[in-house]
């Protein structure tokens, strides 16, 4: 060994320096990663652990063939990217251009046209009204209750987080709230209200109680920058969760508030109740979601809009040029929350049922990611991104063990964010943003500079 | 269509449900085909036993999440009723297990429910396990007339709301909370008792009752609610120790009872300890080791292991699923082998409102008690049996009543 | 409350607020060099627990161990947790955020897989173990060993305040007195002139993680052996210490000792006072307040500037 470095011409310091090992090439780091990765999936698709036997699943996985067809697969694909990486490469691209192409011209087509956008969202909402229709009852409930419930709250946070660009890591919280108020003015809680309305005049009365409180939370501490805000918002969240469980005499505590009243309309020559069918309340959301965003849309592209735009994407420039970035803020956190409150009753009216446990810091988490999955900033990404990871998991339940799925989810995130970090169906803007800042020319949110040195 | 031999109507049924749901995947017809050839493949597989109708037993309850571990406890206490029905040759019916996961969470109770109710082959449902998903999805089980049949949900309020098809098979915190009440109060030198719950529905409720009873019975009585996912239980235990209390109940489940015991031990704690049924699991030892040495824990169950009628139970379940039995796998057990029974007497005309009056009004000898229940389906008899943990054993005492009394 | 009873509850909170700050160390590492909410830190945490049991589990302390067995016992269950809690959180960089940072992606972004990885991390762990809680092998007799102003000190509290200590100390050092150290403050301070004055970014931010990760791993097995060891263990310990890092000061060290200690003395007393129920509500009161009057925390943002 020495014999044949002492055989070798002597090196410049520099070339010493930038002399790799062979195992810090690359390329072997790659071969490396992938059967790391492989070892990874092993144990992601193998055995179930066994209560009493710690290594009962390693031991499973290791020993079993998994491992081997993992192993297969991942340097499978290492030799493809290392030695025929690049012609394949030109064909992708090729391919990728011709399939691309016809697709945007079609985008265009309908995006230029105002009949054609207009005629493609009435499909749509026709297709949306019919759907129910369609699936299975069980299909129906996870539409209402988990669906329905996470698109309206996606909508409020979306203001929140993609317009203004507030990171909010306690949204929830006013969900809870606004499920609370309904329960309350229905009278459903253990204390009595002054009067007792229907379930539909309780929605108002909840937006303006989600209001009250995110401006009770939000002026305070709206001075904070992104991440402050995000542990305060997250505390806040803990907070209204232990009030609801502690507070026994008005919330009910852990034991919750059962037999509460469902929707129902009594127009004197007309009347209807909402039951147990999951199907009304399905258009009953649909109604109120579409007036949601009638209003949104509008809102997006008002003064307002551009003003929590500019918040978004320079707060102190927007406050230079004269926009008052507080008072826009404390806006966005109240619009925000009093779309969750909606939500909040529709969820107690359709429940029937609410305690605490319905409304755990997780779930705050969990519509974060919805929204940024989605793309946030922009509506039909939101609701699809909402749409498709509910429905995900639900899904995943036939065919993976029920107990792997937030597993899977978790992963599906972190890809998504490595390769599609804009989100499924992003805003032009944000788009726009995005690129900038890969070039390192803008900052993409509210939250200051990018990790790792991105700063202009 | 012969492939499917005579077993026309269920399959015929399949088709349809089929179907359906090719129509929402918008997939070819000849996957349909497939699929409805592979159904019947299925079904004839599965007739091998006997000729008759297939019936689906339901169990609501978390199969996966954080409650996890008891859940799978009743999901394999009711596996191994339905396996033993399908090997045992007694009946002219197939049985067949349907799981309808919630989690534990009443998000996910309607869509659990709803998956149960959705399939036409399911006549009867074991759950919901919690009390909380209970209150979501009974009513929608209700309206299906399909009877669920709770064999562990024990808060005492859900029989009151009429839910229509609900059976609660289980005796409620009342008699619980009351029955440790009564036993300490009949034991000499308790003047004082602390009773922490662990901020759960099952365990506010608990403490609730054992407290009421307890200051009947003449005693000082304080409380403190310790949630379950607390990060340190020592503020609790020198809570408990500087009081100076005769006597602790503790109402909630073992994960959480084992460090607390532990710190409990740490911090001096020499008196009485008293648990409920949630911590009467031998996981409680493993996790808790000598610190639970001496604890008692209440169950309206008769533990499995040690009575000789369930003795070979605990045998079978440590040979299907290589643990022992822990906290209700024997009344999912028996609550499962109930409605097979039912099913068996209604000599084929099983559907489910036929099934519900009969649960409603069966009378059913199971290994832990027998079962019956009242006109609001509460449980029938309500006799609550004592436990002490003693040289890393869940010794059995006996029933309470007997024990306060003698 | 009593002097003796304020004493107790002094002992209680510091031990936990030890815990807490040296959690938080991990929290705000990483962000002083990548400006990141590491959310999956959390898990990196938890891992440290479960090195701790799969390695007592292998090696199976005696039944009555010697004072020397039991000292080997506890090494060992440090070494492991530190072990696996620093693998962890390298490979979570490479895997996640390095992909991230190629491409200059938004905080955001980094956030949302932090939250992804955390999900990914803690279902795999449960599923690999057993989604059961499992208590930590017994190392030694826990008993009383000594009083300070009449209140009791078990051996756990003692293990886990002696380690926190130390590994306190070494962090500091390793941050204010090395190599890495000067590295992980000129990028905290500056990553592109760090770049240029031929700072590795790449290797510093690593290394960052892999420190922030043995720290988080050693909490997690003092955490497991002074509660028990869960898949889900890491998310409520995770939040107040990263709660503990805001308050100090987020991305300064010596602010997340003291943020640590602030919040675990604030609970034990918000526990006496009103009850274990309150415990959150206490600490998170605190912190909203402080924020309020002190908009980035107790001692100031950064590494660089003031650690």
């Amino acid at each position: 060994m020495s014999a044949t470095t002492t055989a070798r011409p002597a090196m410049s310091v520099a070339a010493r320096l930038r002399r790799r090992r062979w195992y810090q090439q690359p390329r072997w780091q790659r071969l490396f990663a992938m059967v790391v990765l492989a070892l990874v999936m092993t144990q992601v698709t193998g055995a179930q652990g066994v209560r009493g036997d710690l290594f009962a699943a390693l031991q499973d996985n290791f020993t079993g063939t998994g491992l081997w067809i993992w192993l297969a697969i991942f340097v499978g694909i290492w030799l493809v990217r290392e030695f025929l990486g690049e012609p394949l490469g030109r064909y992708a691209s090729l391919a990728g251009r011709q399939v691309t192409g016809p697709a945007r011209r079609v985008g265009d087509l309908v995006r230029g046209n105002r009949l054609y956008r207009w005629g493609g969202l009435a499909l749509l909402l026709a297709f949306l009204i019919v759907l129910p229709l369609m699936v299975s009852t069980f299909w129906q409930q996870v539409m209402v209750d988990q669906v329905g419930m996470y698109v309206m709250v996606a909508l409020g946070l979306n203001v929140v987080i993609g317009w203004a660009g507030m990171l909010d890591l306690g949204f929830i919280a006013f969900f809870a709230i606004g499920a609370y108020s309904a329960a309350y003015w229905t009278g459903g809680l253990p204390v009595d209200p002054p009067f007792e309305v229907n379930n539909f005049l309780a929605i108002p009365l909840a937006m303006v109680t989600c209001l009250i409180a995110g401006v009770l939370l939000g002026a305070p501490t709206l001075r904070l920058r992104g991440d402050y805000l995000a542990i305060v918002t997250l505390g806040f969240h803990e907070i209204v969760y232990l009030l609801a469980k502690n507070w026994s005499e008005f919330t009910g505590g852990t034991r919750g508030a059962p037999g509460l009243d469902r929707f129902s309309v009594d127009l004197g020559f007309w009347s209807y109740k909402w039951e147990l069918d999951p199907q009304p309340y399905y258009w009953l959301q649909l109604g109120l979601v579409v007036v949601v965003l009638a209003l949104f849309l509008r809102l997006e592209h008002s003064r307002v809009g551009r003003a929590w735009t500019a918040i978004r994407e320079d707060e102190v420039a927007a406050a230079a040029t004269g926009v008052n970035t507080v008072r826009f803020k404390l806006l966005a956190f109240a619009i925000g929350a009093s779309t969750s409150g909606i939500a909040g009753v529709a969820y107690a009216s359709k429940q029937g049922f609410i305690n605490p446990e319905q409304f755990v810091v997780l779930m705050s988490v969990l519509a974060l990611s919805y929204v940024v999955f989605g793309g946030m900033g922009s509506i039909p990404g939101v609701l699809l991104g909402t749409a498709i990871l509910v429905w995900l998991p639900e899904r995943l339940r036939d065919t993976v063990d029920p107990q792997d799925r937030f597993m899977y989810l978790g992963g599906l995130l972190v890809i998504m964010m490595i390769y599609r970090p804009q989100g499924l169906w992003p805003s032009k803007r944000r788009q726009h943003e995005l690129k900038m800042a890969e070039t390192g020319t803008g900052g993409a949110d509210a939250l200051g500079a990018q990790p790792g040195g991105g700063q202009a | 269509m012969e492939l499917c031999g005579d077993n026309r109507s269920g399959s015929l049924q399949g088709v349809f449900e089929v179907l359906n749901k090719t129509i929402v995947r918008l997939a070819i017809p000849i996957a349909a085909s497939a699929l409805v050839l592979s159904a019947c493949g299925s079904d004839d597989d599965g007739g091998g036993g006997g000729d008759g109708q297939t019936y689906k037993i339901a169990y609501q309850g978390p199969i996966s999440g954080q409650n996890v571990a008891l859940g799978e406890n009743m999901a394999n206490g009711i596996q191994l009723a339905i396996d033993e029905a399908n090997e045992s040759g007694d009946y002219d019916f197939k049985l067949e297990y349907f799981p309808a996961d919630d989690q534990g969470s009443e998000t996910q109770a309607t869509a659990a429910a709803q998956s149960a109710i959705d399939d036409p082959d399911v006549v009867a449902v074991i759950g919901p396990a919690f009390s909380g998903p209970t209150q979501v999805a009974a009513p929608l089980y209700g309206q299906a007339g399909l009877a669920s049949v709770s064999s562990s949900a024990t808060n005492p309020t859900l029989t009151d709301q009429g839910f229509g098809t609900f059976l609660q098979a289980v005796p409620n915190d009342n008699a619980q909370g009351a029955a440790m009440a009564e036993w300490l109060a009949s034991q000499d030198g308790v003047s004082s008792v602390m009773v922490v719950d662990d901020k759960s529905p099952y365990g506010e409720g608990l403490a609730e009752v054992a407290v009421n009873g307890l200051e009947e019975a003449g005693l000082d009585v304080e409380t403190a609610s310790v949630p379950a996912d607390t990060v340190d239980y020592s503020s609790a235990a020198h809570d408990v120790v500087s009081s100076g209390v005769d006597a602790l109940i503790y109402a909630g489940y073992y994960e959480a009872l084992a460090p607390f015991a532990i710190r409990l031990n740490e911090a001096g704690y020499d008196g009485i300890g008293v648990s409920g049924d949630g911590s009467n699991d031998a996981e409680l030892i493993h996790l808790a080791g000598d610190a639970a040495e001496g604890w008692y824990l209440t169950c309206p169950c008769t533990d499995a292991t040690q009575e000789e009628a369930t003795q070979s139970f605990a045998e079978r379940y440590q040979a299907a699923y290589d643990t022992p039995p822990g906290t209700y796998s024997a009344e999912s057990y028996d609550v499962a082998n109930m409605i097979i029974q039912q099913i068996d007497g209604l000599q084929g005309n099983v559907d489910r409102q036929s099934l519900y009056q009969a649960l409603a009004g069966a009378e059913y000898e199971g290994l832990t008690k027998t079962f019956s229940f009242d006109e609001s389906g509460a449980f029938a008899e309500q006799k609550i049996y004592m436990y002490q943990v003693d040289g890393g054993q869940i010794g059995y005492l006996g029933a309470v009543d007997e024990l306060a009394a003698g | 409350m009593s002097v003796s009873d304020i004493w107790d509850v002094l002992v209680l909170g510091v031990v936990l607020g030890s815990l807490y700050a040296v959690i938080a160390i991990g929290y705000t590492l990483v962000y002083g060099v990548l400006q990141l909410l590491n959310f999956a830190h959390s898990e990196v945490f938890m891992s440290g627990g479960y090195g701790g049991v799969i390695a007592l589990t292998l090696v199976e302390p005696v039944a009555d161990p010697s004072g020397l067995q039991s000292f080997g016992y506890v090494i060992l269950g440090i070494c492991a947790g530190a072990l696996l809690g620093g693998l962890v959180a390298f490979g979570l960089e490479k895997a996640a955020y390095l992909p991230l940072r190629r491409r200059n992606a938004p905080r955001l972004v980094f956030l949302i897989t932090a939250i992804g990885a955390s999900f990914f991390l803690y279902n795999l762990a449960g599923k690999l173990f057993g989604r059961y809680p499992m208590p930590m092998p017994t190392m030694y007799e826990n008993r009383k060993l000594f009083e300070i102003f009449g209140t009791s000190v078990s051996v756990t509290q003692l293990i886990i305040v002696v380690t926190a200590l130390v590994m306190l100390l070494l962090v500091d050092f390793v941050v204010n007195r090395t190599k890495l150290g000067s590295g992980i403050r000129a990028v905290a301070q500056d990553p592109e002139v760090a770049s240029l004055m031929g700072v590795n970014i790449d290797r510093v931010v690593s290394r960052t993680f892999v420190l922030g990760g043995l720290m988080g791993g050693v909490a997690g097995f003092l955490f497991g052996t002074n509660l028990q060891v869960e898949y889900t263990m890491g998310f409520l310990p995770g939040i107040t210490a990263f709660a503990a890092a805001v308050l100090g000061g987020i991305g300064n060290v010596r602010g997340a000792m003291l943020g640590g200690l602030t919040l675990g003395v604030v609970e034990a007393f918000t526990v006496e006072l009103w009850g274990d129920a309150w415990r959150y509500v206490g600490a998170f009161a605190v912190l909203i307040l402080v924020l309020m009057f002190r908009p980035t925390g107790i001692l100031g943002e950064r590494v660089g500037r003031t650690a």
